[in-house]
């Protein structure tokens, strides 16, 4: 006998098949799961060559459970590599990493990245992880400056 | 992929084959599937299964059968143990809140001792007391999980009615040193209950030598049913102890309800396994923990929590630093672990079992559970290992 539970065997009269723990639902969702699986992502940027720049921003804090800083090696408008290092969730993590596939050859001003609400939505991440999202979003504005995310909606 | 390796015994354990057996033979019309409060054959042949099962789990504890009470589990025993003893006590009548002199603050009804790392059972327990207008002192443990006896006796007050400690703590597995701790209470003539749930099936526990007045346990940390446990009451506490239940006087008035003949059964046996087969067991389980804290203690930053000698078989808690801890555990999707207790796992709060021993937040948030049980293998620990060292390595390396 080993330590797998073995589950999923036929149940007595009812005669269905128990849900066995391997086929329980991942409460990650798919979307998310396979980007946190695969953080290619995440890392340091490579140092700028001639006519590139690297831009960096980073917020939240360890302490408080997310910590997030992007860093964006630009050339010719464009960003040609996106790099990461997070600490938080699974959410967090697998959000850094979704978006720095998408803001890979974006062309600055980056207009195409919406808002975190958004980004839950397309990554079907539950609403109480929205602050969490927040704090990338910071990060992203905090790297890209003047050249960022459309401006924060206003009071 | 298959089913995760499971490693979380301390949160529930799979219900023995032989007493899923036992337990189907108490359901159906060919069984013993009388009211045990009946006076026909098919309820005396259903009370002489509940007290076999009533002997038989009092053997694995060292207690008189007849001081047994059969409850929903351990929850249910801390709540009845605690609140029952608190309303009970003779010095403890009045109204909640009643004031004593006009205009005067509401009386004191009486005082309980308990500890900041017990179960939320306990603890939740002792909070409503506080509401009724019961005074509660949570004692501190020290760094390792544990509460000195002295602590205890310089918290005791002339009202004290009752003190609550757990035997293993069931987030660090921790053993408390409850025979002093009942050497304190006794001196002064105040209750002691222990909350049992972690220990009994893992270590040989003997209530008269621990000096238990109360002790809680339940079936399904030990290979038995969900929904079934038991509290021993000392002869000398039981007039106090007031019912929360009303309605049929089972159990000698002091937990109405019909009984759950094949629950019942269920654990029963279960005690009956459990202590035949914790000689061998309880080495086992700990040769196991050793290994797995060998494998994991070479990662940088990997913390034990809790004393490392005083402590259950089979329970290992460990925090690494730099580690989000629900990272951690959504990474180790071949493991079934907890990342705390089970019955705390919903919140994102760190625990705050590992707070009183003084670690930092993000140093409790990063903890992991190991519990072992009868299932597990040599080959599982090194999974688990290998597992663990790939995971918090990823995350270390993808982290700011």
């Amino acid at each position: 006998m080993s330590g797998r539970a073995t589950q999923g065997r036929r149940t007595g009269g009812a005669g269905r098949r128990a849900r066995s723990p391997a086929r329980a639902r991942d409460p990650l969702g798919e979307a998310v799961r396979l980007l946190f699986s695969d953080l290619r992502h995440a890392g340091e940027v490579r140092s700028a060559r001639a006519a590139e720049r690297v831009l960096g921003g980073e917020a939240g804090r360890t302490e408080h459970g997310t910590r997030v800083r992007f860093s964006l090696r630009v050339a010719a408008g464009r960003v040609r590599e996106a790099r990461y290092r997070a600490y938080g969730c699974p959410y967090t993590l697998a959000c850094c990493e979704w978006l720095a596939g998408r803001l890979e050859g974006a062309r600055l001003p980056i207009r195409t990245l919406d808002e975190p609400a958004r980004w839950a939505l397309a990554l079907s991440i539950p609403p109480e992880r929205l602050g969490r999202l927040l704090v990338i979003e910071d990060a992203l504005r905090a790297a890209l400056g003047a050249e960022a995310l459309p401006p924060e909606p206003t009071a | 992929m298959g089913a995760p390796i499971y490693l979380d015994y301390a949160a529930t354990t799979p219900v023995d084959a032989r007493v899923a057996a036992a337990m189907r033979a108490c359901l159906t019309v060919r069984g013993t599937f009388g009211n045990p409060a009946s006076g026909h054959a098919y309820g005396r042949a259903a009370r002489e299964r509940v007290e076999r099962a009533r002997a038989q789990a009092a053997a694995l504890i060292g207690c008189p059968a007849a001081d047994l009470i059969w409850t929903s589990g351990a929850t249910e025993s801390n709540n009845l143990a605690i609140l029952g003893s608190a309303r009970g006590a003779p010095g403890a009548c009045g109204a909640s809140g009643a004031r004593g002199a006009k205009g005067a603050e509401p009386a004191i009804r009486g005082h309980i001792v308990t500890a900041r790392g017990e179960h939320k059972s306990v603890l939740d327990a002792c909070r409503a007391l506080e509401r009724e207008g019961f005074a509660v002192s949570y004692l501190l443990p020290d760094r390792e999980g544990l509460i000195d006896p002295q602590a205890v006796r310089a918290a005791l007050r002339a009202d004290t009615l009752l003190v609550s400690i757990m035997h293993a703590n069931n987030e660090i597995g921790v053993v408390q040193d409850i025979a002093a701790i009942a050497a304190v209470c006794h001196e002064r003539d105040i209750g002691l209950h222990v909350d049992g749930a972690q220990s009994v099936g893992r270590i040989p526990v003997d209530v008269t030598r621990l000096g238990a007045d109360l002790f809680s346990f339940t079936a399904h940390k030990l290979y038995g049913p969900k929904g079934v446990g038991a509290l021993y009451v000392a002869p000398a506490r039981r007039a106090a102890l007031q019912p929360l239940l009303h309605g049929g006087g089972q159990e000698r008035g002091v937990r109405a309800g019909t009984l759950p003949v094949h629950q019942i059964v269920g654990f029963g046996l279960a005690c009956e396994l459990a202590g035949a087969l914790l000689p061998a067991e309880a080495p086992r389980l700990e040769r196991l923990c050793a290994r797995l804290w060998r494998g994991l203690s070479g990662l940088e930053g990997a913390l034990l929590n809790g004393h490392p000698v005083r402590r259950v078989p089979g329970i290992l808690n460990v925090c690494f630093a730099g580690v989000e801890g629900e990272s951690l555990l959504a990474g180790l999707t071949e493991l079934a672990v907890s990342s705390g207790s089970a019955c705390n796992s919903d919140s994102e709060e760190p625990s705050y079992v590992l707070r009183a021993l003084g670690r930092d937040a993000q140093l409790a948030q990063s903890s992991l559970r190991f519990s072992l049980g009868r299932a597990t293998r040599a080959r599982d620990i090194d999974t688990a290992v290998a597992a663990v060292r790939r995971e918090v390595r990823r995350l270390r390396a993808a982290a700011p």
